[in-house]
């Protein structure tokens, strides 16, 4: 082992407070436990996400042309939707970079933040999530969970994937004058469809 | 670098000039603090909330050598490599040389306030790679070539028009753009061939996990996901305060910060790295750099407990009026005056006392430091190991003299009201008298307490009067 590594838990340990003093708290869920998907949207339309309803009987791919009419590559990685570019051709983490709507669908969501989750199993490359100028996230209105508590003691996925993105909304900033631009380095939009 | 103490007050002197910059600085800061208490009233956990924060941290810090073995263990089973660094130089060293090792010269990175602790892009510069920051703030910061002036929001010190000069220069953007959203949108468009192109992708780390070897990113623009997914090498730089036992924790933490910070109630991007991608290499530097020293500071410890959210300094007034580069420092703000003295003593002696002790940042730290209490305890250290500007110390030794022997005291107060009414205003007001700069003095009053109670306390009760004990 490094020098380094055996000086510093050394002074760890010399410096360290009375370890007896400072019980480890037991797990706690607080707050607002209501899983709806009403609360869901809510939450979601906070933090600039949209949801794309569906017109009488549309499908997934007019829905998003219809929201998205200037998309000319849209790759989908579920089989509610086609697109027009195969998921079979995004092999490097750059090819997702010329993409306009990608879709995914998310194993969970979480009502109290309006936050969905992308691990490597949605993807086909991890990129794939960042590099399209548009997401829409297809996501069960069974599988919410109610807030960040129940998420994280629930969700079997955050001890199992390598790479695991809760998007709540789309990419953001306020570094300008104070200003919120939604669509700052990722996605430019976030739609969530319920299937 | 230099050792000469930070001049704070000069520095804030020179920000308060620029009435435009001040105005916006005051109340950008002053509105997010207000998007916080929003967030807070609509949880009424809120407290329980920053209880559980704080004490999950003080239980981490107490047993921070166990948990960085078990972050490490689970880390390494996940095909993660880890590396230590006692300072920044160790730090840089590291990064340089796995940077060298994949033949990596273009780095992309998110925002790191470790990586400025080590003032890493300096030295990777000299090995000839080069840094691209993706945080939209922290690029302009780099751009002007300065460091960032809050912890959260880098650039918040700037007007749209700084934004478009500086842009102008560096993209070639139109110097009169006043539109935020024009500009955001060339920084995108100059972002994206270099994220496309680069060997290697950084970031930081908000959170670390023992029992399951993660690490977390919170960002709001995506930078941190696309420098991480893009480019096959992905390295990050975490300090070792940053661990809390469980997955679970997170809940308390996720929850409190982007509150506590933007007023938001969570980063648009909560990452959990767990493992290096497919096809993919990823390296995590835990670095000290006087972490250790601080945890055996009996005063200060508790500092270590910050998840750098940025609310203390969004409802301090004199960050708010002087600016964060005022500060001189890597780290601004309340939670900068408290740490930065432990980096260096000398040079940062003066920010403790960039303060007026109000203890609002104690109100708003989503994790309960003292922050008010941990300044006025280090004004007692400076003070002790001699670091106090030579004015200030004469004042406070002429001032101990004075108040330690009543008679002379008196007639010293006696005096100063006479002279606070007759005297010409350069006599008052000059060097000698930092008070009377930007304030006026007291207005003289006509009596002093105790010539009133002597006229009409003493005669009654004689028994009373102080003077009389001696």
């Amino acid at each position: 082992m490094s020098a380094a590594r055996d000086e510093i838990l050394q002074a760890l340990r010399n410096n360290r407070p009375t370890p007896e003093n400072h019980p480890l708290p037991p797990v706690k869920t607080l707050g607002d436990l209501d899983a709806s998907r009403e609360r869901f949207i809510a939450s979601l339309k906070i933090l600039g996400g949209d949801v794309l309803e569906p017109v009488k009987g549309e499908t997934l791919d007019q829905a998003i042309m219809r929201r998205h009419p200037d998309a000319k590559v849209i790759c989908s990685n579920v089989p509610e939707a086609k697109g027009t570019l195969p998921v079979e051709k995004v092999k490097t983490p750059q090819d997702a970079a010329t993409i306009d709507v990608t879709v995914v669908r998310a194993p969970f969501g979480i009502a109290e933040m309006g936050s969905i989750f992308l691990s490597e199993s949605q993807l086909p490359i991890n990129s794939f999530a960042h590099l399209g100028q548009h997401i829409v996230v297809v996501l069960s209105p069974d599988s919410i969970t109610a807030n960040m508590h129940t998420a994280y003691q629930e969700r079997p996925e955050f001890r199992s994937a390598n790479y695991g993105v809760l998007m709540s909304g789309p990419s953001a900033t306020a570094d300008i004058q104070g200003v919120l631009i939604r669509g700052a380095q990722g996605v430019r939009s976030l739609s969530v469809w319920f299937a | 670098m230099s050792n000469k103490p930070v001049n704070h007050a000069r520095a804030a002197e020179h920000f308060l000039e620029d009435a435009p910059h001040l105005q916006f600085h005051d109340e950008r800061l002053w509105d997010m603090r207000q998007k916080r208490d929003g967030q807070m009233h609509m949880l009424p956990e809120w407290q329980e909330l920053r209880e559980e924060a704080s004490r999950i941290k003080e239980h981490t810090l107490s047993r921070l050598p166990e948990y960085l073995e078990q972050f490490e263990e689970n880390a390494k089973k996940n095909g993660i490599h880890v590396h230590w660094a006692r300072d920044g130089a160790e730090h840089n060293r590291i990064v340089g040389d796995i940077l060298k090792a994949h033949n990596a010269r273009n780095l992309i990175k998110s925002k790191s306030m470790v990586t400025e602790e080590c003032d890493m892009r300096p030295y990777l510069a000299k090995q000839g790679v080069t840094v691209t920051e993706t945080d939209l703030g922290e690029r302009i910061q780099q751009l002007d070539d300065q460091l960032p002036s809050h912890i959260v929001v880098p650039a918040v010190h700037k007007l749209t028009s700084d934004v478009a000069r500086i842009f102008a220069k560096d993209y070639h953007t139109d110097p009169n753009i006043r539109d935020p959203h024009l500009l955001a949108e060339a920084q995108r468009q100059a972002a994206r061939p270099v994220i496309l192109h680069a060997d290697a992708g950084m970031t930081g780390g908000n959170f670390v996990v023992a029992e399951t070897g993660t690490f977390v990113v919170c960002t709001n623009e995506g930078n941190a996901d696309l420098s991480a997914t893009v480019p096959n090498l992905h390295i990050a730089t975490i300090g070792i305060e940053r661990l809390v036992p469980r997955m679970a924790d997170l809940g308390v933490f996720i929850r409190l910060l982007s509150r506590s910070a933007l007023g938001s109630p969570i980063t648009q991007y909560t990452t959990h790295f767990r493992g290096p991608q497919k096809g993919g290499e990823m390296h995590v530097v835990l670095v000290d750099n006087g972490r250790s020293a601080r945890l055996g500071m009996e005063d200060f410890w508790t500092s270590l407990k910050c998840i750098r959210c940025g609310a203390c300094m969004n409802t301090c007034p004199v960050y708010r009026r002087s600016g964060g580069l005022s500060y001189g420092a890597v780290y601004s703000g309340p939670i900068g005056a408290i740490i930065d003295p432990t980096f260096n003593e000398r040079k940062y002696s003066t920010l403790p006392y960039a303060s007026t002790l109000n203890g609002s940042c104690t109100n708003v730290c989503p994790v309960k430091i003292n922050i008010h209490e941990q300044l006025y305890k280090w004004r007692r250290v400076l003070v002790q190991h001699h670091e106090m500007p030579f004015v200030k110390r004469e004042i406070m030794h002429m001032a101990g003299k004075l108040m330690g022997q009543p008679r002379m005291y008196r007639a010293a107060i006696r005096m100063t009201e006479v002279s606070l009414g007759s005297m010409p205003r350069f006599v008052l007001y000059n060097w000698l008298n930092p008070w009377g700069k930007h304030r006026e003095n007291p207005h003289p009053v006509k009596q002093t307490f105790n010539d009133w109670y002597r006229k009409n306390r003493e005669k009654t009760k004689p028994a009373a009067a102080p003077e009389t004990k001696k």
